[in-house]
């Protein structure tokens, strides 16, 4: 079934044309990577399903529900999560309360905490601390931590393995593929290997435009098919 | 608690600095009782600021709009201008009534202002603001000359009473000349102090209230909002109603620091109630209080009231110019300097009405090296609040 679902999707910034009729699908309960050079888009189309950034053509349906026009609350509402990339997290908030306000009202609170600590029990042992002062790689698993807290049907992830150590990757591609057995994620990530390991199907997105897609079992990281694209 | 216990002390050390062999130097450096008081409604001012400024990020520019409305409405009600308000309406009442009409004002201003952000929603307050200032200078209602302002009339001779509303025997009047005296083990307490005491008890119920909302899940909204708007409205809060909701708080709190200065002074301007830099004296206080700290604001106003009352030129005691005057010798004050200014003439050139010039030196090197503030530094070097880290330190982790 067809979680969501873009269609003609045109988004600028300003007067600058970013997305140029992206579309694409993501069926409930797989994975999706969205891969592409810096500056293609990628983001913009994760900001453009949230309204972040509104497009001024196309359709955005969820669950058949049409997103455009609806405000960033209202997509998060109906159950749409976002990992950002820079992580994103609130600093001045300790670690605990980063987790426990993305925690929705009618949840059990002790169980998510219980869901956030038991993926990352480091957390746990800094739960005190402001979340400013903790290293790269701890921020991006409290970012996680707070995505997977949030009980969302649909993660969009973006860039969670920019600039963190090779064994901090391994944590966060670990917990994605826990994430991915209960929820269905859209993953925008550079690190090509990562992205097709963890994902069912691709998009290779350029210059604002979609220009290939197929099931990740048929593609290597090295093929010529994605390096073309993918390629400074 | 260490704050408050030593706000409850000072004027009882006040009282007996000024009454010692050190009295010139106390009553030069320390800030009189009716300035403590100012101190008081002034600082709850500027928490409010804070409130909303220091904790989601928007600056309320126009913040002095909320402080006017709550003095103003306690004026008016006393003088018998608002329909179905009796003069003898309790203070209480009337300070709760400013303030409900405050925070309705906050929710029209905030309606239009937070669908910007940034400098243009600071822009969009102060307009606000500036357009009712504008008002109420020519508005015949308010006061014969609208921009001299209204001052309490015969139909309001007694004191405003801060208690129980309705029980005379537990109110005590605040003000200079209306305000309530009080005997205690033998001792006169003036109606400075009996003001101060008052009025401080209203100031500390309302911080109270803010820093419970700050602690509450709303108030972590309120910080994530500040932190990253984006993110927060992506986990699914609808900011502008959190915004709106913090608004209209602070707008509350702001107009019970104006029903206080009003029911303490009697008398209001436009000057000194909406106009834009009566915020901007909000703003200062936080600034070198500590931003986002809400308990700042008190110590920044009471440094920046006291530094200006140090350094006035006001010769009926206090300050640094009188002091000088009286306790340099006259053959020191008589000597020349090179240039052919004695040194009397020097420190008059120095420190008469030069208050504010050295107020904004001090702003501009509180900016710049201790930007957090003074309760904000104080904060990151203790490695957290006072309260909890304080203890520790002086006795250790038992």
């Amino acid at each position: 079934m067809t979680l969501l679902e873009l269609d003609g999707v045109e988004t600028y910034y300003g007067e600058s044309h970013v997305l140029e009729g992206v579309t694409l699908s993501v069926d409930e309960g797989e994975v999706v990577a969205l891969v592409g050079r810096n500056g293609v888009g990628k983001t913009t189309t994760l900001r453009s399903i949230l309204q972040l950034t509104p497009p001024r053509e196309g359709s955005i349906e969820y669950r058949g529900e049409q997103l455009v026009d609806l405000e960033t609350h209202e997509v998060a509402d109906r159950g749409v999560g976002w990992i950002p990339e820079d992580r994103r997290i609130f600093s001045q908030l300790t670690v605990g309360e980063n987790v426990r306000v993305a925690i929705p009202d009618d949840a059990d609170t002790g169980e998510a905490l219980a869901i956030a600590f038991d993926t990352f029990p480091i957390l746990e042992e800094r739960r005190d601390q402001e979340a400013g002062t903790l290293s790269g790689g701890q921020q991006q698993m409290l970012a996680l931590a707070r995505g997977l807290v949030g009980e969302n049907d649909l993660l969009l992830v973006d860039e969670p393995s920019e600039g963190l150590a090779p064994q901090i990757v391994a944590d966060v591609a670990e917990a994605l593929n826990d994430a991915a057995r209960e929820t269905t994620l859209l993953v925008v990530e550079q690190n090509l290997p990562l992205a097709l390991d963890l994902a069912d199907r691709f998009y290779v997105l350029d210059k604002g435009r979609v220009v290939d897609d197929g099931d990740t079992a048929e593609v290597t990281a090295d093929d010529e098919r994605l390096r073309r694209y993918l390629s400074a | 608690m260490l704050v408050i216990l030593a706000l409850v002390a000072y004027p009882a050390v006040y009282h007996l600095l000024t009454n010692s062999p050190v009295a010139n130097l106390a009553v030069a450096v320390l800030p009189r009782m009716d300035s403590m008081v100012a101190v008081l409604y002034f600082a709850l001012f500027a928490m409010s600021f804070d409130f909303i400024s220091g904790y989601t990020g928007y600056l309320s520019f126009g913040h002095a709009a909320f402080y006017g409305t709550g003095a103003y409405v306690v004026i008016l009600i006393a003088n018998g201008k608002v329909p179905l308000l009796p003069p003898g309406t309790p203070f209480v009442v009337s300070l709760l009534i400013a303030a409900v009409l405050a925070a309705l004002l906050a929710v029209v201003i905030g309606l239009v202002s937070f669908r910007l952000t940034g400098v243009y929603f600071a822009m969009i307050t102060l307009g606000f603001a500036q357009v009712m200032y504008v008002f109420v200078r020519g508005w015949d209602y308010v006061a014969s000359n609208p921009r001299d302002g209204p001052a309490v009339g015969s139909t309001h001779a007694e004191g405003f009473g801060i208690g129980i509303p309705f029980v005379d025997q537990l109110n005590l009047a605040i003000g200079s000349f209306t305000g309530d005296t009080v005997t205690l083990l033998g001792h006169e307490l003036g109606t400075y102090t009996v003001s101060f005491y008052m009025v401080g008890l209203v100031v500390l119920l309302s911080y109270f209230a803010m820093q419970r909302v700050i602690h509450s899940p709303f108030g972590r909204v309120m910080i994530a909002i500040r932190e990253n708007e984006e993110r927060a409205e992506a986990i699914g809060y609808d900011t502008f109603r959190y915004k709106l909701g913090a608004f209209v708080m602070s707008a509350f709190f702001g107009g019970v620091a104006g029903a206080l200065f009003a029911g303490f002074r009697r008398s209001v301007t436009p000057e000194n109630t909406f106009y834009f830099l009566v915020t901007g004296d909000a703003l200062l206080a936080s600034i070198i209080g500590g931003f986002g700290t809400l308990a700042g604001p008190l110590y920044g106003h009471l440094f920046d009231h006291g530094v200006r009352e140090f350094l006035s030129n006001r010769g009926q005691g206090g300050g640094l110019l009188p002091y000088l005057q009286e306790t340099l010798s006259e053959g020191l004050l008589t000597t020349q300097l090179p240039g052919g200014i004695s040194v009397q003439g020097f420190i008059q050139a120095a420190l008469n009405g030069h208050a504010s010039l050295y107020v904004g030196i001090v702003f501009v090197l509180v900016v710049l090296y201790v930007p957090s503030g003074i309760l904000g530094t104080v904060r990151s070097r203790l490695g957290g609040k006072l309260s909890e880290t304080l203890p520790a330190r002086v006795w250790g982790d038992r």
